[in-house]
């Protein structure tokens, strides 16, 4: 495997290779999270978290040459994008909803209220699974990962407006879903 | 239901999800030997030579030599077959 860089100093290869550390350490939890929220089991959520670091190392220091010191969790998000897209082209499948990770609200005292709770979140991401793929992905990139519309936006390759309608549009969505549904909702 | 109620449930739906110990443990193991590798090879290759030979290596004028070697080298090749050839076309004839 070629390492980052061509032909570098071990003074600057040691500097990339802590660089690039410090960023899987700042990011592992990010990658695995939008890795289990797009493949739906951990298994290959695993799987995918291990290639998109693997590839990100070997593109690493050109990324953070031509990054101009902006972050770099859009473009590592971008490769698990890309990875997790083949992973679904290459099984033909769809995400599987990943409900055994919810946990009821911390703010439910009664039983009545946690069951409820529950519901709701189930709901929530039975209907997330029948958005069109890019509004799913932003609102997990949004949610999930806490990610700006800026830095959404650079990880789906699109504009700062078009990512903040697509946003817009992800929610109203899933709003009319829930409420064709008649899901438990309470209003808050 | 508003966007607001909407917002608050997605954020309490997808929490983010910490990875298992032992994946990391293994991606941060894996990374580790493919740098220490690295930083070994590197370390070799930078040993084997001195400090004039790694400079003469930089300097581009020293690059002229082994070329006209390989140039002289493929001259001398093709004047042989050339000669094996016609020698053998002789013994033909």
């Amino acid at each position: 495997m070629s390492g980052p860089g061509a032909n570098p100093t071990p003074e600057s290869k040691a500097e990339v290779d802590r660089a690039f550390e410090q960023l899987y350490r700042d990011h592992l939890k990010d990658v695995y999270s939008y890795s289990y929220y797009r493949i739906g089991n951990h298994h290959d959520a695993e799987d995918l978290t291990e290639q998109t670091f693997l590839q990100a190392y070997r593109h690493f220091a050109r990324a953070r040459r031509e990054s101009d010191g902006r972050p770099l969790r859009p473009w590592l998000i971008r490769i698990a994008h890309n990875l997790a897209a083949n992973y679904h082209r290459d099984r033909s499948r769809k995400p599987q909803t990943p409900l055994e990770s919810i946990e009821p609200p911390a703010a439910q005292h009664s039983t009545e209220d946690l069951v409820e709770g529950r519901a709701e979140l189930r709901a929530v991401i039975e209907n997330l699974q029948e958005l069109p793929d890019d509004r799913r992905e932003a609102l997990v990139m949004r949610f999930a990962l806490g990610m700006d519309n800026r830095e959404i936006a650079r990880a789906m390759g699109k504009s700062d407006g078009a990512t903040k309608v697509l946003i817009h549009r992800a929610i109203k969505q899933l709003q009319e879903l829930l409420e064709e549904e008649g899901a438990p909702v309470e209003h808050g | 239901m508003d966007e607001i109620r909407i917002e608050n449930l997605l954020a309490d739906a997808l929490k983010p999800v910490d990875p298992p110990q032992r994946m990391s443990d293994r991606l941060h193991d894996t990374f580790s030997a493919i740098t220490d590798a690295a930083a070994s090879d590197l370390s070799d290759w930078a040993e084997e030579l001195t400090e004039s030979e790694l400079q003469s290596l930089r300097d581009p004028r020293n690059w002229i030599r082994p070329v006209t070697a390989l140039a002289a080298g493929g001259v001398a090749t093709g004047a042989l077959i050339l000669v094996g050839f016609r020698r053998r076309s002789r013994f033909r004839g």
